[in-house]
């Protein structure tokens, strides 16, 4: 587990760099297959992620009139960094984190969210009704599930005293797993990703079938590869923060490999259970449900920390 | 009211076969009734052209060659078929009808969707009418 | 972008390229936030000559133009004509082939009823319902395939009866069809008007009262659904409507889940009387003779496409070519309904809204021309064709 690999070979091939960007890859595959078998279809080939992005890479990026030129070629590559760095702090693989340091969990949290502030200012820069549309969505609903999603990783975290994910991970595989500690803050975490991510029933921010592409929608060539792929990789160390933290820890690759993918698997199902919530629904589910069922929940683990040494039953769990 | 309603649904389907298939690698059979490909015969055909009359997309043409003889060749126009069986329902003399094999239609050109129907030699004095002396070839919209 | 003519609007177009419904129509939203408060829909882009059109070919060509006026109610347009130039031409069709043909138009019925619940589905983001609605509604096209040969176009019709015959096999194969689909209809009957989230974007969302739909003209299951009383199958019986009758499907809600209701209802309203049809289909000949040339007259034919009331008026001038048809879809008389219920509600809400009519945007095209003063003139094909280049400049 302790392989020692040089920093540079680290950030280049493996854990980060391109074997980040192929898992990003292979995972996306894995939920189009998923959800396309829960709607009984075949679903797309193993290579069809790859030959997506590559295509798009290949073609021409159209520059529409009316943006900030700069801007627009730079916001996917800050956004698709963003979501790299994050990767460095999080036990990527059922690997220890590549750096860690106390409280990297809030970078970690703040540079995830990198992405979506990106992707509104995108849409915010063109004049195109469609992505303006977008934006103002994609903000709007990153406001309300940034804060319960938050919340809930916060819930194991003040559990064991310790805002370090590396120390988290190893400290929730000897405790009991938080998922039975803190359902509530499970389902939050899955839920806020899920948002984070523009998943259905979330996707009210790229809606197709409303405003075809959302704030996307005037991308097309590398920004739209290097957006889709930071969103890949997005949803890879989403899953491992979610498995590591409620699911026991990620202690070797096997570890990962099982518990991310079974958490796919309750993604990909709650993406084709249910009809696409409107942008209001989303933020009253979140506001009105979400934050405080999350609240209610780290309420609990400050209570049981505070009375934590008095009752030798609940030091196990939080 | 229920939350999830359809979950029945996708457990089902995960362990389904799947309903799409892949479809050049794997065929499926065509029904029996099939409208396909049309085919004419030349020995029984009149000449009468209803079937050239009532074709909706221009799809049929008749060349008379010598119309005391019988002899007559078809040109079929696959590409503007519509395989509306209006032809196989105005023969009278049942000379025209479809079959149900031939329906995969895509090709990057047009040549193999120009059929020829009729006696070999025939559909050569249409192909080439040079070196013979005039036969008719305006083709035959017009009844008798 | 619309925003240039009125400034003081932030105005979301949408199409020709419609995201959602695949068709080309092209619509205006003024939007405050999210709230719609105008909408304006510009048609007509596919516009294909086909009233026009049908003036330089036979009586016979023209059944087949007719029927592809719209790709998913083929069959009701060529029974619509056929029946028209049949009255016309004085000429009765014998019992068995009205029962066959009011087979097939309720077998359209259901297929068409299908694919919109899959597509107002996908409109609402619920796209494990559309996907499995539309693997369901590959029973209901095998079957057509099966009985007429084609999946889309059936031609099915002939002028004085019907090409095709249902023999033993074939009714079989169509009761455990229709098994299979009443199980699964109910179902998803279920999955509609109970799943919350699902319920969340149709209740109460596209209201349209009684008094509107009247006021609208609305036609169809969009009407039916806010109570208007209204089918051609049973107020002026066709085919064999007379001996095989079906039962009128109303709600009174007239929001979008009303209309769920009332087109899955109707879809149980045609299992029941398609294996009636099957069960005690007359016997005796398919087809009539007619002749080539119409006699001279003017007919109006109606018949109830899956979207409602479907129009056909026909004039005859004793050749074997029309003088005139004029056609009137259903789709038309209920675009006013969206116009009239978008202002109001959410542009999330849009897609929705206008796949609640089940619009046929093909079918609406056609060109009309307001005559003014005593302007006698005829236009010719060119004409219209530089008309058309000019209209899409």
């Amino acid at each position: 587990m302790n392989l020692s690999l040089s920093p540079l070979v680290e950030l280049l091939f493996f854990p980060g760099g391109l074997v980040l960007l192929a898992s990003g890859l292979v995972y996306e595959f894995v939920d189009r297959k998923l959800v396309a078998r829960f709607q009984n279809r075949i679903g797309p080939r193993w290579f069809q992620p790859l030959a997506d992005v590559i295509k798009l890479l290949a073609k021409e990026e159209v520059i529409p009139a009316g943006v900030v030129k700069g801007l627009f070629i730079f916001l996917p590559i800050v956004a698709l960094t963003s979501i790299l760095t994050a990767a460095l702090y999080v036990p990527m693989f059922g690997l220890k984190p590549a750096f860690s340091f106390p409280g990297d969990l809030v970078v970690t949290v703040y540079l995830l969210s990198l992405m979506t502030l990106c992707i509104g200012l995108a849409g915010a820069n063109t004049e195109d009704r469609f992505s303006l549309v977008g934006a103002t969505r994609a903000l709007t609903q990153m406001f309300s599930y940034e804060a319960p999603f938050l919340l809930a990783l916060l819930g194991p975290a003040i559990a064991l005293g310790t805002w370090n994910i590396g120390q988290i991970n190893s400290a929730a595989g000897n405790n009991l797993w938080f998922i039975i500690a803190q359902p509530f803050g499970f389902i939050a975490a899955v839920i806020g990703l899920m948002g984070k991510l523009e998943l259905p029933p979330f996707d009210a921010p790229e809606a197709e079938t409303e405003i075809v592409a959302g704030a996307l929608t005037e991308y097309s060539g590398r920004g739209l590869a290097l957006f889709r792929i930071g969103r890949d990789v997005e949803l890879v160390i989403g899953l491992t923060l979610i498995a590591s933290f409620y699911l026991g820890g990620l202690a070797n690759p096997l570890d990962f490999l099982w518990k991310t993918l079974i958490l796919l698997l309750v993604t990909a199902a709650l993406q084709s259970l249910f009809a696409r919530l409107r942008i209001d629904q989303t933020v009253g589910l979140w506001w009105r449900i979400g934050s405080i069922m999350v609240l209610l929940q780290l309420l609990a683990v400050v209570v049981g920390r505070l009375i934590a040494p008095l009752i030798p039953f609940l030091s196990s769990g939080g | 009211m229920t939350i999830g309603s359809m979950l029945g649904d996708i457990v089902n389907s995960f362990f389904k076969r799947p309903a799409t298939g892949r479809y050049p690698f794997v065929r499926t059979e065509a029904p029996e009734d099939l409208r396909g490909k049309v085919v004419w015969n030349p020995e029984t055909c009149t000449g009468c052209g209803l079937c050239v009359k009532d074709c909706p997309s221009q799809a049929l043409e008749l060349f008379t060659l010598d119309k005391a003889a019988k002899r007559y060749v078809m040109l079929y126009h696959m590409d503007c078929c519509t395989y509306c069986a209006q032809c196989e329902v105005s023969c009278r003399s049942k000379s025209i009808y479809l079959t149900n094999d031939e329906w995969e239609l895509a090709s990057t050109s047009r040549t193999p969707f120009e059929v020829y129907y009729g006696r070999e030699e025939d559909v050569q004095k249409v192909l080439e009418p040079e070196p013979q002396g005039e036969p008719d070839l305006s083709p035959e919209s017009k009844t008798e | 972008m619309g925003a240039e003519k009125k400034p003081e609007k932030f105005v979301v177009s949408i199409g020709p390229q419609h995201p959602a419904l695949k068709e080309p129509g092209h619509f205006e939203f003024a939007v405050e936030g999210e709230i719609v408060t105008s909408a304006t829909a510009r048609l007509g882009f596919v516009h294909r000559g086909m009233e026009k059109g049908t003036e330089s070919r036979t009586w016979v060509q023209n059944l087949y133009l007719m029927e592809r006026v719209c790709g998913i109610c083929s069959a009701v347009h060529a029974m619509a004509y056929a029946q028209g130039v049949e009255k016309l031409a004085k000429v009765e069709v014998p019992p068995r082939a009205r029962a066959i043909r009011q087979l097939i138009a309720e077998l359209e019925r259901i297929h068409s009823h299908l694919l919109w619940l899959g597509v107002a589905a996908h409109e609402g983001g619920f796209d494990t319902l559309f996907m499995l609605s539309w693997r369901d509604r590959e029973t209901v096209m095998d079957l057509l395939e099966a009985i007429t040969g084609n999946r889309v176009n059936y031609s099915a019709n002939v002028l004085g009866g019907v090409k095709i015959d249902i023999d033993e096999v074939k009714s079989a194969a169509i009761l455990k069809g229709m098994d299979f689909l009443e199980e699964r209809t109910r179902h998803y009957m279920k999955v509609v008007t109970e799943d919350e989230t699902f319920l969340g974007r149709t209740r109460k969302i596209g209201t349209m009262t009684l008094e509107q739909a009247l006021r609208l003209g609305s036609v169809g299951p969009t009407g039916r659904a806010s109570g208007v009383p209204y089918d051609v199958r049973v107020d002026a019986p066709y085919a064999a409507y007379q001996d095989f009758p079906v039962n009128i499907v109303t709600d009174t809600a007239g929001d979008l889940e009303a209309r769920f209701v009332v087109r899955i209802k109707e879809l149980y309203e045609s299992y029941r009387v398609i294996r009636e049809l099957v069960d005690h289909m007359p016997a005796g000949e398919l087809t009539t003779r007619i002749p080539r040339r119409i006699q001279e007259g003017e007919v109006v034919s109606r018949v109830e496409a899956p979207r409602g009331e479907l129009f056909y008026f026909l004039k005859s001038n004793g050749t074997d070519m029309p003088e005139r048809i004029k056609v009137r879809t259903p789709s038309l008389c209920n675009w006013g309904s969206i116009l009239a219920t978008a202002v109001g509600h959410r542009l999330a809400d849009m897609p929705m809204i206008l796949a609640g009519i089940d619009p046929c945007f093909s079918c609406n095209d056609r060109m009309i021309l307001v005559k003014r003063g005593n302007d006698q003139t005829v236009w010719t094909w060119e004409d219209l064709r530089r008309y058309g280049i000019e209209y899409y400049k």
